[in-house]
């Protein structure tokens, strides 16, 4: 096993450029439940969620030559992709988005397993970082990037200017980010 | 070089801009270093918020169907292995100096490192993470859209050029990379090629700029055409050749 996730990621990514078939069922068996929980969450409904995860496994397939390590992991390469086509499939589907926070918290109570549990325990850092923002902040991440809203659109939606929209997300990923950096030291 | 992006740094790792200002976003990024990398550190900060959902269990058979499709990938011949021009009259038909040579820019790269020395291979390296930049954006461009990219070759090599058609409500356009310029009186044209070769439509006329990237929209429809190409035209007499032409579609 490696100690370097993402070291074996990126050793992943070389042999998914070179078209080994094996590497992407890897890469599935590794990313394709966080992929598929993404875009169930972007889009709510299961067929859906699965057109994009194949899309943006196929898609990664296709462009892994194209996959730079210094730009970010693999995984949140990936990732990247299969927010990008689900906002994009969700904007095109429907002017109608329910938020999103609601249906997660719904969500989240049937599905702990041990296992999951058990991966969950490496998530809690990102959750406690996020849950300890302020309301306002969090709700404007939340919907930006799970409800694939656009600025304009937030602006409506929360009834604030679109100054304070930038600025709230602006301080609530800056936040994040110091957040993110202090568990990860 | 555009006006910097740092006030929309944000909305953009977030995928909260609309498509036009995305764009100019992206573009800004392809040829700002300072801006990109501030981009790269809020992306990373972004691409951590899947990781406050419990993992969902796929349908068992996602696996075996992403699986089929890129099987189906490796049966099917390259598009650079497909000759441009197929035979036949057409009303303008660009001359091939040689075969192309379905070889890639990556397998350039290998064949390359084994026969240059270190310095440069480290260059090799450098413009291969830039090629790569430049993927990134052109896949934060398409926004799910379609594009082909377009090597440059013999002297046009580490160039390229990306047809995108936006999947919404945008124009098609090629962003250009690494252009050097023309002669006087030389200029490069975008073509539109139909699956057969038979059908070659001018897509725009393009004089190099001089910067690391250049955007050049697209006038003619490009449904109906399944790959693209760039001549260049110069000399007296005039002659044309193709510099660049589509190797890799997706959608």
């Amino acid at each position: 096993m490696s100690a370097d996730p993402n070291a074996a990621d990126h050793a992943l990514m070389t042999a998914l450029a070179a078209q080994d078939l094996s590497a992407l069922a890897v890469l599935y068996d590794r990313y394709g439940r966080l992929a598929y929980a993404l875009a169930y969450r972007i889009l709510g409904e299961a067929e859906a969620a699965e057109d994009v995860v194949h899309d943006a496994f196929i898609s990664a397939w296709r462009g892994a030559a194209t996959y730079r390590h210094e730009r970010g992991n693999p995984r949140g390469w990936l990732l990247s992709i299969v927010h990008h086509r689900a906002v994009d499939v969700l904007r095109r589907k429907t002017a109608f988005r329910p938020a999103p926070l609601e249906a997660a918290e719904h969500r989240r109570a049937d599905e702990d397993t041990a296992a999951q549990a058990e991966r969950n325990v490496e998530h809690q850092g990102v959750r406690a970082a996020l849950e300890a923002l302020p309301p306002a902040q969090r709700r404007t991440i939340e919907l930006a990037y799970f409800g694939g809203y656009t600025h304009v659109e937030l602006a409506g939606i929360m009834g604030v200017p679109l100054g304070t929209v930038k600025g709230r997300m602006r301080i609530g990923l800056q936040k994040l980010r110091r957040a993110l950096e202090g568990s990860r030291a | 070089m555009t006006e910097h992006v740092v006030e929309d740094l944000e909305l953009y790792a977030v995928g909260a801009l609309p498509p036009v200002e995305t764009q100019r976003v992206a573009v800004h990024l392809a040829g700002c270093p300072a801006c990109r990398a501030e981009a790269e550190e809020l992306a990373a900060v972004v691409s951590a918020l899947p990781e406050t959902l419990d993992e969902r269990e796929p349908p068992a058979a996602l696996g075996a169907r992403i699986l089929a499709t890129a099987r189906a990938d490796l049966r099917r011949p390259a598009a650079s292995a497909i000759p441009l021009v197929a035979r036949g009259r057409t009303p303008w038909r660009p001359r091939l100096g040689r075969a192309w040579l379905p070889m890639g820019a990556l397998a350039a790269a290998v064949i390359l490192l084994v026969v240059i020395d270190l310095d440069a291979a480290r260059e090799l390296r450098n413009a291969a993470a830039e090629r790569d930049e430049y993927a990134g954006v052109v896949t934060r461009l398409s926004e799910g859209g379609r594009w082909w990219y377009m090597a440059g070759k013999d002297d046009f090599a580490g160039a390229g050029g990306t047809l995108i058609v936006p999947r919404r409500d945008g124009q098609a356009f090629v962003l250009f990379h690494d252009l050097k310029p023309l002669e006087p009186q030389a200029r490069l044209t975008v073509w539109l090629v139909s699956a057969d070769g038979q059908r070659w439509v001018r897509g725009a006329s393009v004089t190099p700029n001089g910067k690391e990237t250049q955007v050049v929209y697209i006038e003619p429809q490009v449904a109906g055409f399944d790959r693209c190409a760039v001549t260049l035209e110069s000399g007296d007499p005039p002659s044309r050749r193709i510099i660049m032409e589509s190797r890799i579609s997706t959608n």
